[in-house]
């Protein structure tokens, strides 16, 4: 039997060497492709999850509802507490909401004297979260809503109050929201009232770090911050949260959004996103040629 | 011989619906909120598990397939981490008969160095390659976790799902058949 034994596996072990060769080979080249022309395997990736993810829903639906369902209920065991907290937080409300209402008033006035109009061009579409990105290293979501109803690489997403992040990655039917909180995102903000600009970079943590700012002095913890529009790639205007301190006092945002529980998403059409076609070029100094030549064009 | 094969496909079989069922898990849209603990890898650990005990129930293009459907679905760097684990379970598939009289602790220090090597190779490759990657903290966590659930996990393959090593009496029988 021994020798039965050492006989199979003189044919065996040279062949699955070759085998395992083979496909270690194969999974290091798709790696490689990936790293050298990530956009076109990125566009694989979505397909790969537009199959897979969807066919995976109708078991998800129901299992995140009974977890949310006991998350609940063990909120319910507060209740009175909890009560008591609404209690007082609505009566803030009503007085928040006098002033609103006064101000929506004067608002309208004013917009009417000056005759403005609102920007049409930003609808949105709404979405329901399917999935998360499944690692804890990676802050992104899944949403119902893909190509065929229109969304693209680069459009702003909003839960009813704050920016959740940006579309990256879209599928025929599903498309990938990378959060705010996501250490590749850095969105170009405006701080309120100073009017100072800066990037709000994720990095990981439930509060994305300020960065880039010129002058700390005129930031104070409290003011709201909002998208500045800058690159065209993000309407302006829309609210992100506010600025806070960590403990090593370093700028950060307590974001509007609630992270918490992202569950319908809003994704707001907005056309002046240039469309990402190619991996980013280095950034350097623009070459000769190209700067002369419309120059020349121009001349004749 | 028939139930035998027909065994042997109801456990590879078994063995692609428990990867779907973790990365099922790991797609819940439970939590949203970053800084979480890091979930341990269960998938490595039930693939280097199972390749300790019976390796003919996980072959090499199952567990290729498997780990790069992972890695495309939990937004990692694809094909990197399913060669390192296809590699690892090599390693362990090699060693795997010089284990079964070692004991359990050989044979999970055996299988915490497959994780740590798998996880080291994978962020240095990634560093040479200036890929962005996580914070080392969480990192190191999660191999700490995944080295931790290996011994539940084997006992789970074990009694739940009966992959336990090769008996005398079966090597015998997979002897005759070649």
């Amino acid at each position: 039997m021994a020798k039965d034994r050492s006989q199979r596996d003189e044919y065996t072990t040279p062949l699955r060497r070759l085998l395992l060769g083979i496909v270690v080979l194969c999974l290091l080249g798709i790696f490689l492709v990936w790293r050298i022309d990530s956009p076109r395997v990125e566009r694989f990736r979505a397909q790969v999850v537009d199959t897979v993810v969807p066919s995976m829903d109708w078991a998800m639906v129901p299992v995140t509802a009974v977890v949310n369902l006991v998350r609940d209920f063990q909120s319910y065991q507060r209740l009175s507490e909890q009560n008591q907290e609404l209690r007082s937080e609505l009566r803030l409300m009503r007085a928040w909401k006098e002033a609103a209402l006064q101000l929506e008033q004067e608002n309208a006035r004013l917009l009417d004297l000056n005759n403005v109009r609102l920007d049409p061009r930003l609808t949105y579409i709404t979405g329901v979260v399917m999935a998360d990105s499944g690692s804890p290293f990676r802050q992104s979501v899944l949403l119902n809503v893909g190509e065929r109803d229109g969304i693209m690489d680069g459009w702003a997403t909003m839960d009813g109050i704050g920016v959740v992040g940006r579309i990256s990655g879209v599928g025929p039917d599903t498309a990938r929201v990378i959060l705010m909180t996501d250490a590749s995102s850095a969105i170009p903000a405006t701080i309120q009232p100073s009017g100072q600009t800066a990037l709000i970079a994720g990095d990981n943590t439930p509060s994305p770090a300020v960065e880039f700012l010129e002058n700390r002095e005129l930031v104070r913890p409290g003011d709201r911050v909002v998208t500045s529009g800058d690159g065209g790639v993000f309407p302006g205007g829309l609210l992100i949260g506010q600025i806070t301190a960590d403990p090593g006092g370093r700028l950060r945002v307590r974001l509007s959004a609630d992270f918490e529980r992202l569950e319908f998403l809003r994704v707001l059409r907005f056309h002046s996103a240039p469309p990402i076609e190619d991996s980013g070029d280095i950034v350097g100094p623009r070459r000769p040629e190209t700067a002369i030549a419309p120059a020349e064009a121009g001349d004749g | 011989m028939d139930r035998q094969v027909s065994q042997l496909w109801t456990k590879r079989a078994l063995y692609l619906f428990l990867a779907f069922m973790i990365m099922f898990l790991h797609l819940l849209p439970l939590n949203t909120q970053p800084g979480r603990l890091p979930f341990p890898d269960l998938l490595m650990a039930l693939t280097f598990a199972w390749v300790l005990r019976r390796p003919e129930y996980v072959p090499i293009p199952l567990i290729a397939i498997v780990m790069l459907l992972a890695d495309l679905l939990l937004q990692r760097p694809p094909g990197l981490l399913a060669a390192l684990v296809v590699l690892g379970s090599a390693y362990l598939r090699g060693a795997a008969p010089g284990m079964r009289d070692a004991g359990f602790f050989a044979e999970w220090t055996t299988a915490a160095v497959a994780i740590t090597a798998v996880f080291v190779l994978n962020r240095i490759i990634l560093a040479i390659l200036t890929v962005q990657q996580a914070a080392l903290g969480p990192m190191v966590i999660q191999v700490v976790l995944t080295i931790a659930v290996y011994p539940l996990i084997v006992l789970l393959s074990q009694s739940g799902f009966g992959v336990r090593r090769a008996s005398a009496v079966d090597s015998a029988a997979a002897g005759l058949r070649s």
